[in-house]
């Protein structure tokens, strides 16, 4: 499925196009449910996330419309701020079993970088102007959703110290994706 | 339309919560509150938006996961079963929106825009597919909407009136815009739920994906200098349909 494929069918499924929703879903609900899991990090919760995200685009379709973004990061963003939504909305904020080891993941992997276009290099050449463990902070927390909270603890600074510092990472950032 | 830069002492405020925002550090607070400013501010939408875009290539990191088959007939059943609309309610905040949205459109536009989607499936593509366009028209401080549809087959310009009304001595004029070229008057839009305007076969030529169509307020008769004196009302990019 092409970009435009995809447009087309979100473009109906504002129309309430039932055929294009089940195609919709079936062509995209594995990344997506690939988005839930990992800033979920618990099955049954990405599931019923999962669920939520696509009721969501069914009636929120038509916006689309008004967004610059492609078609499959404007489904990603949805998926991705409902995850962090609900993962916010948890009672307490249950630590990551693998935080400990997982530091040094939020990296993408080779291969997908090796997917990552030309478009794509630009956001990990301004991140790489960062220092490197504030470009770290910045990649985990849109991974994972992860909060001030969670970063202040893992970098062991206080939660304004982190505020701080990812707000003049973010600053330098858009200065140089501006470029 | 006024940028939000131009709001004083707080410069940079709104361009570093979007970005915060899209980066999803903020505490629960701080993020329904950024929620319902993206429902209701178009300017600070604009900006979240844009910096999903910025970030969106580190999206690729996602692996995709097959969810289990049981997901999709749960999402089925709580839109599609039940009471008329008892799955749409639980959809929460965009649904008003999206409801008022396509109320807006007059049945003659919805029936004609639901023919063109089901033309593929009916029969398979034997001519030559025409360019459709599509643009959602909205802007700041402003609650003018309009829903434009550009099929290339027809040469016209569609609009469905969403909301916002014009003044009683003031039209509302329409103006494409093609990369840095100045406006281009496509005509005066006449009032009412559904309007049509034939388009010229200059301004034809130039209508493309990308370009965008902007809604200027001007005297009744339209612009006297042939380009906008009045504000932009609402403006959106064209995409394909």
């Amino acid at each position: 499925m092409t970009p435009q494929d995809i447009t087309k069918l979100i473009v109906r499924v504002s129309m309430k196009d039932r055929g294009a929703f089940d195609l919709l879903y079936r062509q995209t609900s594995a990344k997506l449910f690939g988005v839930c899991l990992r800033v979920l990090n618990d099955r049954a919760e990405a599931e019923e996330a999962l669920q939520e995200v696509f009721v969501k685009v069914w009636t929120k379709a038509d916006r689309f419309a008004v967004s610059e973004l492609s078609p499959i990061s404007w489904l990603v963003a949805i998926a991705r701020n409902h995850a962090i939504d609900r993962v916010r909305a948890r009672r307490q904020p249950v630590a990551h079993i693998d935080a400990a080891l997982d530091v040094a993941d939020p990296a993408p992997g080779p291969e997908a970088l090796a997917v990552a276009g030309s478009e794509n290099e630009r956001i990990y050449n301004c991140l790489d102007e960062l220092e490197q463990d504030r470009a770290a902070a910045v990649r985990g927390a849109y991974l994972k959703g992860e909060s001030y909270a969670e970063l202040a603890e893992r970098h062991s600074v206080p939660l304004n110290t982190m505020r701080t510092w990812l707000r003049r990472s973010l600053m330098k950032l858009k200065e140089c994706l501006e470029r | 339309m006024s940028l939000a830069e131009d709001n004083g002492p707080e410069r940079g405020g709104d361009e570093i919560l979007a970005a915060e925002y899209v980066v999803g550090v903020l505490p629960l607070d701080e993020r329904q509150a950024a929620n319902r400013r993206i429902e209701n501010e178009a300017a600070f939408a604009r900006l979240v938006d844009q910096w999903e875009v910025h970030l969106a290539p580190m999206a690729a990191a996602y692996q995709p996961v097959e969810p289990p088959e049981t997901v999709k007939p749960a999402i089925d059943r709580q839109l599609f079963s039940g009471p008329a609309g008892a799955g749409s309610a639980a959809a929460g905040g965009g649904l008003w929106a999206s409801l008022a949205f396509w109320r807006g459109l007059a049945a003659a536009a919805i029936a004609a825009f639901a023919v063109y989607a089901a033309i593929p499936f009916i029969n398979p593509p034997v001519q030559q597919p025409e360019m459709r366009l599509i643009a959602s028209l909205a802007g700041d401080g402003s609650d003018v909407k309009y829903l434009a549809m550009y099929d290339a087959a027809d040469s016209r310009v569609s609009l469905s009136h969403v909301s916002g009304e014009r003044a009683t001595d003031r039209d509302f004029e329409l103006w494409m815009i093609e990369g840095q070229n100045p406006p281009v008057s496509m005509g005066l839009i006449p009032a009412g739920a559904t309007a049509h305007i034939v388009i010229t076969p200059e301004i034809r030529e130039k209508l493309a994906s990308g370009a965008v169509l902007a809604i200027s307020l001007e005297p009744v008769g339209g612009s006297p200098t042939g380009q906008p004196t009045g504000p932009v009302v609402a403006a959106g990019d064209l995409k394909n349909l």
